[in-house]
């Protein structure tokens, strides 16, 4: 009897808490996916230009695409 | 640039018990209380209430889930493909393999960049962890863990110490030192314990602190000096597979993707999950941030992509074709956010437009699946980590 009540006791804090989660979801404040898309964008926009891999550096200021050698004859 | 103003955590007395602790909303005949959190634990525990059964709160929580999914679908006004319709596409892509880092006895598992934008930790199923100079290819230091399956590994913000863990259910820190007499595996340091495999790690802001993701379903934040336990996150249903960090300074959000196919985006002050996201069909592998903060990639083995915007609450794009049939393993962003590398089961490498949604390039050279994968920290390279035993720098 008392192994059946702890049982509930637990499912139910564990529904109960499912329930808080899930009303602090659904009442959060949302944007639209518009706006947040322009914002990805306008991101992307700002930081193109320093990006290596889309506009390439100069290959002698890129360290993995210039053709130093890095053996030393001693 | 990350405003995290979707839920400010606020500070201060208790509405039940009046303690000066981080708050949370909590709802109780419709009127917003705010709780702490050993309150709200208090109040899911108590007795049943009048007219509420176990049914009564499970109703509640499908008629919740319900009413959810349409406040999110009233603000999905448009597709980011059509936003980026006006965006410029992309040129042709000549990435190629520049370095190939040999040295590890079996599949490579993990690796992480250092922050001089140059020394590379990996880690493999051998039980071998390596950190490289990727300049040269040469191997700096090496340290044999006692457990095999080393899932995860990072480097240290100031660059002075690597963190890793597996199978032993262990996350170790191990100072690195340019001392040849003195014995790495000596100096260990041991962090996390957790009671499964431990599958991502990684250091916060500071040397001080590290956050862990486990089989055991659960994320973890400790402090290394003391080794103590600073906050658990419990919430993903089944084993949590990868973790990050949010870019911003400030920053006191994490995401984590698990076998539950969840992602799910924490405060880690106060332990809670702010946002959840459940579109993928099969396990995510890999979670990474948009470089703004605003937005977060998964990788999983239904073998798409997907883009969720966290302040939009929704999936926004699906990075996935037709002929893709193997799941992903690793997701990165580019420096601009503009390309998304994914590494697959199927030995590839895919090239995404973030923007359009359309796969810009794809990328062949190991002989095995590619299990992981980071660009460097100045976007100049990135390096992939494949089960063929190397590691291959792509720029």
């Amino acid at each position: 009897m008392k192994e059946l009540m702890s049982n509930s006791t637990t499912s139910i804090s564990q529904a109960r808490k499912a329930v808080e989660q899930l009303k602090m979801e659904a009442y959060m404040d949302r944007m639209k996916v518009s706006k947040a898309a322009a914002d990805l964008l306008a991101y992307c926009d700002a930081h193109i230009g320093e990006d290596p891999l889309i506009i390439p550096v100069p290959a002698s200021e890129n360290p993995f695409r210039e053709k130093k050698l890095f053996c030393t004859i001693l | 640039m990350c405003d995290q103003t979707f839920l400010a955590i606020v500070f201060g007395p208790c509405d039940r018990c009046s303690r000066e602790k981080p708050l949370r909303p909590v709802y109780i005949k419709s009127e917003q209380l705010s709780y702490c959190s050993i309150c709200v634990e208090m109040m899911a525990t108590e007795g049943l209430h009048e007219n509420e059964t176990l049914a009564s709160l499970k109703n509640e929580a499908e008629s919740l889930k319900g009413k959810l999914e349409e406040e999110r679908a009233k603000l999905h006004d448009v597709e980011l493909h059509q936003v980026a319709e006006r965006v410029e596409a992309l040129g042709q892509f000549v990435m190629k393999t520049r370095r190939t880092l040999k040295g590890h006895g079996n599949k490579v598992l993990c690796m992480d960049w250092c922050k001089d934008k140059r020394r590379i930790v990996s880690s493999s199923q051998d039980g071998k962890v390596i950190v490289w100079d990727s300049f040269t290819t040469n191997k700096e230091h090496a340290v044999t863990m006692p457990c095999t399956w080393v899932m995860a590994c990072a480097y240290a913000p100031s660059g002075c110490a690597i963190a890793c863990g597996g199978l032993d259910n262990k996350c170790s820190v191990y100072p690195l030192t340019f001392d040849k007499n003195e014995n790495m595996a000596a100096k260990k340091k041991s962090v996390a314990m957790h009671t499964n495999y431990l599958s991502a790690c990684s250091f916060t802001n500071s040397d001080m602190q590290i956050l862990t993701a486990s089989g055991d379903g659960t994320c973890a934040l400790w402090d290394v000096e003391s080794g103590q336990l600073l906050q658990s996150f419990h919430g993903h249903g089944a084993d949590v597979l990868c973790l990050d960090l949010a870019p911003s300074e400030t920053g006191n959000t994490f995401v984590s993707g698990g076998c539950d196919k969840k992602a799910m985006v924490w405060d880690m002050r106060s332990g809670q999950c702010i946002q959840s996201f459940e579109t993928h069909d099969s396990d995510i592998n890999s979670v990474r941030y948009y470089p703004s903060g605003d937005a977060f990639a998964s990788g999983s083995d239904d073998a798409t992509c997907r883009l969720y915007d966290l302040r939009a609450d929704r999936e926004v794009a699906i990075y996935s074709k037709e002929s893709i049939i193997f799941g992903a393993s690793s997701v990165d962003f580019s420096l601009s956010g503009r390309l998304l590398f994914a590494g697959y089961n199927d030995y590839t490498i895919n090239v995404w437009d973030v923007l359009k949604g359309s796969r810009v390039s794809i990328l062949f050279g190991h002989e095995n699946r590619v299990s992981t994968l980071r660009v460097s920290p100045d976007g100049t390279a990135f390096c992939s980590g494949s089960w063929d035993h190397t590691l291959r720098i792509w720029a």
